[in-house]
């Protein structure tokens, strides 16, 4: 114990000492596994912060994990009871006490703009679905439990439709009028982006709401889906239970299917080929570095073969050379590392970085903790690599050669 | 008991001509504690094959050595580095010390493979030796910056801070002129003298080789006792 004590501590103050001696040899090296390491865990950061943006495409049309979606079909094409579908949904919430859910159904609303009356089309949600589906707006507000007894009401609408109406702050409280069977004045109190690309109008309305204002024939005749936020662990025994409930509550010549919907439904991961690629570039780059300190490792511990006899020569064992020589680089590498990866925390939280990447994350994430372990980890990993090789030749030196002049 | 003893001890090499080299040819040798011994040879008699033997950094072809009443050739390989380091102090003719680190880090480094007080004390446990030999004035300087003569004092004080039984010496005036070599063998002997240890000095001049007590030749292999008073005399009849 003392002896291990003496022998740890002794290694490292010669491993200190050889890195002072050496130190713009050292330096150069470690420069390059400072950039490896700091391209590394840029790389992996920012396929954390890619990945963060997709996974809020991904949710913001399938909802997170887990959700689950039921759909009503008519077998006979007899209107179905939409009501009645409606409380057997709030049914099974209560009894499977569902956090949060939602009914979405679309419907086409004629609506008066500057240029005359077009057809848009409008999403019909629940409260809930901002929550299930991570939307938040850009402008205004999202629906509260109020709006859907609203008398004109309340609509959220994307921003093609908001620019069609010269982008009005919705604090002002900007009205467009509904046109056809369900005339009304409905109330603009919130904008949301438009999917990147999308250019067309749509809006959003609350179920209710629009239950308020239409034929309730209309709605009998295509009633919504729905959709549950529930406990992943408990996704699948939910699904089943669900379809068996709302199936029984549904009755005859209605079909009822219940399904997860959420990115992780499908079984294998949408990241994986992001992931594939992000840890092929790294190992590559982590591999040249490590090349390279290899050989300029290997180079010192050639000049250094008179040292280590000398060392032999005054007690040093051989697994002593071997630990220190092996120390000198991890110490360097570990170091080197360390600044690596500010950079890369330093690269990737920088707004533009940030704004390239992932435009529109609404969640930019803080530095990723797993990018900065396998950074250090990869700093750890290389510096043994790379000491392994120079250590082995350290300890094969034959004493009364090395000294022999 | 005999500190280091060596029985019939031969030692070839094989050369690249797979012709075999017999370098040192039946050595028998005994030392004690506190002795001075001196072997004298010419160069290419095989004195530092000797040494290395004696300093366990090497193994015979035949023959027996024993260290401290311990057959060498049973010790595994990290006994034998650690009754090296506890036990045995070198001194080189090219003095060996570790360029880049100072006079006082070279005198540590035989203290960085020690334990307990004397691997936490090192510092200070190097600094006396220094001042034991001189150079107290010079602990922070480079190895390059020193004159020969320092550096060998550098070098002995390594040699000696961890207290060793035995030291030694290979040439250690080999590269100094004969007045600073005079005063360098004077302090080893002094040194060695005060701290107990035996002392065996390898030296191709006659004139070193008589500060020892004990006093044999080394010819092409072979060890026998020296009559030093004959060899000196016949060292000043000598032209050189
Ligand atoms: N490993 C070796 N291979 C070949 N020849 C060697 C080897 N070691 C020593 N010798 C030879 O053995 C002889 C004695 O060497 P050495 O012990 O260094 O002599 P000294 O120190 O007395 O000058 C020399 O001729 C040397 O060339
Ligand atoms: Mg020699």
């Amino acid at each position: 114990m003392r002896r291990l004590a003496a022998s740890v501590v002794g290694a490292m103050v010669e491993a200190a000492a050889e890195l002072r001696i050496h130190r713009t040899r050292v330096l150069l090296s470690l420069i390059g596994v400072a950039v490896a390491v700091a391209a590394l865990t840029t790389v992996v950061g920012l396929g954390t912060v890619a990945q963060q943006s997709s996974l809020e495409s991904y949710e913001r049309s399938g909802g997170r994990a887990a959700t689950i979606g039921a759909y009503f079909y008519s077998q006979s094409g007899e209107p179905m009871d939409a009501a009645s579908l409606a409380s057997s949904v709030d049914t099974v919430v209560d009894k499977y006490r569902i956090s949060h859910h939602t009914s979405n159904g679309y419907a086409n609303q004629r609506v008066q703009l500057p240029e005359g009356v077009a057809d848009i089309p409008f999403q019909l949600v629940d409260v809930d679905y901002a929550v299930i589906h991570r939307l938040t707006v850009l402008h205004g507000d999202w629906f509260t439990d109020r709006d859907a007894g609203r008398f004109a009401p309340a609509i959220i609408i994307n921003e093609g439709f908001w620019n069609r109406i010269g982008s009005p702050d919705p604090r002002t409280h900007p009205t467009v009028e509904l046109t056809g069977a369900d005339a009304a004045t409905a109330v603009v109190i919130g904008v949301v982006e438009s999917f990147p690309g999308d250019t067309t109008s749509s809006g959003m309305m609350l179920t209710d709401a629009f239950a308020a204002i239409v034929d309730p024939a209309v709605l009998a005749q295509q009633p919504p889906s729905y959709e549950f936020w529930v406990p992943e662990e408990t996704s699948d025994q939910l699904t089943t239970l669900l379809s068996r409930d709302l199936e029984a509550m549904a009755g005859e010549g209605v079909q009822v299917d219940v399904n997860r919907q959420d990115f992780g439904a499908s079984g294998e991961d949408p990241f994986a080929p992001i992931r594939m690629v992000v840890t092929g570039v790294a190992v590559l780059i982590l591999f040249l570095g490590a090349l390279s300190l290899v050989n300029i490792s290997l180079v010192t511990v050639r000049q250094r073969i008179r040292e280590i006899g000398i060392r032999r020569s005054f007690g040093a064992t051989a697994p002593r050379i071997f630990f220190a020589v092996m120390m000198e680089s991890v110490v360097g590498t570990v170091v080197a590392g360390v600044i690596g990866v500010g950079v890369a925390i330093a690269i990737v939280q920088s707004p533009i970085v940030q704004g390239y990447i992932a435009p529109g994350v609404i969640d930019i994430p803080p530095f990723p903790v797993d990018a900065a372990l396998i950074g250090l980890a990869a700093s750890v990993a290389v510096g043994a690599l790379a000491g392994l090789l120079p250590a082995l030749v350290a300890v094969r030196v034959r004493v009364i050669d090395a000294i022999r002049y | 008991m005999a500190l280091l003893e060596l029985q019939g001890v031969t030692r070839s090499v094989r050369l690249p001509d797979s012709s075999v080299l017999d370098i040192l040819r039946g050595v028998d040798l005994e030392v004690d504690v506190g002795d001075h011994v001196s072997v004298v040879g010419r160069s290419g008699s095989g004195k530092t094959t000797l040494l290395n033997l004696l300093g366990l950094l090497d193994a015979p072809s035949s023959g027996t050595i024993h260290f401290d009443g311990r057959l060498v050739s049973r010790l595994r390989s990290g006994q034998r580095d650690r009754a090296r380091g506890a036990d045995i102090g070198f001194i080189f003719q090219q003095f060996n010390l570790l360029p880049g680190r100072t006079a006082l880090e070279n005198v540590q480094t035989p203290l960085l493979y020690a334990t307990g007080r004397q691997f936490w004390q090192r510092r200070r446990l190097a600094a006396e030796m220094l001042d034991r030999v001189g150079l107290s004035g010079r602990m922070q300087s480079m190895p390059e910056k020193l004159s020969g003569g320092e550096q060998q004092r550098v070098a002995i004080a390594r040699a000696l801070v961890r207290g060793p039984r035995l030291i030694l010496a290979d040439e250690p005036t080999g590269a100094l002129d004969i007045e600073t070599g005079t005063t360098v063998m004077a302090l080893l002997d002094d040194v060695a003298e005060a701290s107990g240890a035996a002392l065996i000095t390898i030296t191709h001049d006659t004139n070193v080789a008589a500060l020892a007590r004990r006093h044999y030749r080394l010819d092409t292999g072979v060890l026998t006792p020296l009559d030093i008073t004959r060899a000196l005399a016949a060292a000043l009849d000598v032209p050189r």
